[in-house]
């Protein structure tokens, strides 16, 4: 650092090290130090000028309507639709279900029976079906 | 380079409420105060800061950490948004655009004297070319570090210190008439 570079700095960032580049900071205000009478002048014109520049003042802080209309703009998850609501499509469907249950199992009460049992199953039961050797492999 | 929002504008793209509330509250209050540098009206950096936020719902589901911050990149749309502004005024000629108006209820003497300072100061900084305003919001006001003013304004940080330097000078002497004794009252009222 030499007081040209100090200078420059000082011009550009004013008196407030803190907006100073970080990586010259520690140097700066060290050289600041050593050099602190011929640096006055230059470090006081610089503050003068901050102090001028903070009378702009802070931005008020947002309204609250802008605040929540933004927020309400935010992309929201998905939400699964709830399972808890039977639609009637579905009651419907649950209805047909159990009458036909009901009616097919009074209608087969009333049904006249087969003349052999045996029969019955057999043609319900016995598919054909691979012959299975020893060694598992189908025949 | 870690990004202190890279997490929240995940969660907020996802879906998260509380995330994007975090960075509502968060970066809010420094996007108005950037658009109310530049543009010096109230309204219209409520609507900028509104566009900005826009677009970062929109971009935020698929915001992937890169080589500027979070941060950063919504200065830099801000600061666009505001030159959109400004072009638009130049276009339409409107020599009251950007013009604080005065508010006609009497106030009390300090109140309206700080109010006369703050008017004299943000129509000073409203008179410097775009650039440069934008420098000293940035690194005076916004308070970001060099590096990452130097990337809101997508500029090297040599030309960055080049229009701070000359926007400094332009203000020192745009303000030379504002006396120091207010300055002091200002010191004294804050330190009161």
């Amino acid at each position: 650092m030499d007081r040209a570079r100090f200078e420059y700095l000082l011009g550009a960032y004013g008196a407030d090290f803190r907006r100073w580049p970080p990586a010259e900071r520690d140097v700066a205000l060290a050289f600041a130090h050593e050099h602190g009478t011929t640096l006055a002048p230059l470090l006081e014109a610089a503050r003068t000028l901050d102090a001028k520049l903070d009378l702009a003042g802070g931005a008020p802080a947002p309204s609250a309507d802008l605040v929540s209309r933004i927020i309400d703009a935010a992309p929201r998850a998905r939400v699964a639709p709830k399972r808890t609501n039977f639609a009637p499509a579905g009651w419907a469907l649950a209805a047909c279900t159990l009458l036909g249950v009901l009616i097919g199992y009074g209608g087969g009460a009333l049904a006249t029976p087969a003349a052999d049992k045996d029969d019955y199953f057999t043609a319900a039961f016995e598919a054909p079906s691979p012959v299975i050797n020893d060694t598992g492999d189908p025949g | 380079m870690i990004d202190p929002d890279a997490e929240t504008v995940r969660l907020a793209g996802a879906g998260d409420e509380r995330a994007a509330e975090t960075l509502v509250r968060k970066h809010l209050p420094k996007m108005v105060g950037l658009a109310r540098r530049m543009l010096n009206d109230g309204a219209e950096a409520e609507d900028v800061a509104q566009e900005v936020f826009l677009r970062v719902w929109r971009e935020a589901p698929k915001w992937r950490p890169g080589a500027a911050k979070f941060e950063t990149w919504m200065h830099r749309v801000a600061l666009n948004l505001c030159y959109d502004r400004m072009r638009r005024r130049r276009e339409k000629a409107d020599p009251e655009a950007g013009m604080m108006v005065a508010d006609p209820a009497p106030l009390a003497g300090e109140i309206w004297l700080a109010q006369q300072r703050a008017a004299a100061v943000n129509a000073a900084l409203s008179a410097l070319p775009e650039r440069q305003r934008a420098a000293i919001a940035l690194v005076h006001f916004q308070e970001l570090t060099n590096i990452a003013a130097a990337e809101a304004l997508e500029i090297s940080v040599e030309a960055l210190e080049s229009l701070l330097a000359r926007g400094r000078r332009a203000m020192k002497a745009a303000l030379a008439d504002v006396a120091q004794d207010l300055i002091d009252d200002a010191d004294g009222v804050s330190r009161g």
